[in-house]
């Protein structure tokens, strides 16, 4: 169940919904990493956010997939989070 | 009266030669603002034939605001936008880039670093572009065309 690498039409419905979550929660961790006031900061969790996304990419497990997805959500509401309480 | 005044001066600016504007300042300071219309319009009058002979004068680019705004986008200059900082892209290989190449297909990236070349268009062209459209979005031709319908770009 790789994210990527198959073409659309191997993936069963789930699979589908779940890697336009993937990519989903991908593309709004980029967009709240934009929101960090200084760049080398920026650039840091960008390269983070690449790797871990990148790292897990042909993990095959369904409950290591779900599980690794709740940790992305948890990471993202955290960044947003301190963004909110930085900006106040 | 003072817009007439406003408008000897641009007049005066736009003249080759200065000299006459100097005697035309002395005649202006000497004709008090109190005083009535008339030395101001004689002065004028005695003055406009003299200006006939004037070369054109650029008045309405003297008098226009420039308001900030940016450049108008162009197709061309949206294409060699979007190769420009696809060309910045570390993991493509600029001499294999075309108009139609594929992202996925002819250049080998995937579904991650599209998300991050449409994130990157984004930041270049100022305008959030939503999901559902970002991901049909796989050549730098496509996106090019929807940059375009997005900003009413025709040509």
């Amino acid at each position: 169940m790789t994210i990527s690498r198959l073409p659309t039409a191997a993936l069963s419905l789930k699979q589908f919904l779940q890697r336009q979550r993937i990519l989903g929660i991908y593309r709004n961790m980029l967009r709240t990493i934009r929101q960090v006031p200084s760049e080398g900061d920026r650039k840091y969790l960008r390269d983070w956010a690449r790797d871990e996304f990148k790292r897990n990419k042909s993990a095959t497990n369904p409950d290591a997939i779900r599980m690794m997805v709740s940790q992305a959500n948890n990471h993202l509401e955290e960044l947003q989070k301190s963004l909110a309480l930085a900006r106040s | 009266m003072a817009s007439r005044v406003l408008l000897q001066c641009v007049r005066s600016l736009g003249r080759p030669s200065l000299r006459l504007s100097a005697a035309n300042l002395a005649v202006r300071a000497t004709a008090a603002p109190a005083a009535a219309r008339r030395p101001l319009s004689f002065a004028a009058d005695s003055r406009r034939p003299r200006w006939l002979g004037q070369s054109s004068i650029p008045s309405v680019g003297v008098l226009c605001r420039q308001y900030g705004d940016l450049p108008p986008l162009t197709l061309e200059t949206i294409k060699d936008r979007v190769m420009y900082v696809l060309k910045l892209y570390d993991k493509i290989n600029p001499e294999k880039l075309q108009t139609s190449s594929h992202f996925m297909k002819d250049l080998g990236l995937d579904s991650l670093d599209q998300v991050e070349i449409i994130m990157a268009m984004e930041d270049e062209f100022g305008f959030e572009i939503p999901d559902a459209e970002a991901e049909k979005l796989m050549s730098p031709g496509e996106i090019v065309q929807y940059i375009a319908d997005k900003k009413d770009v025709y040509e």
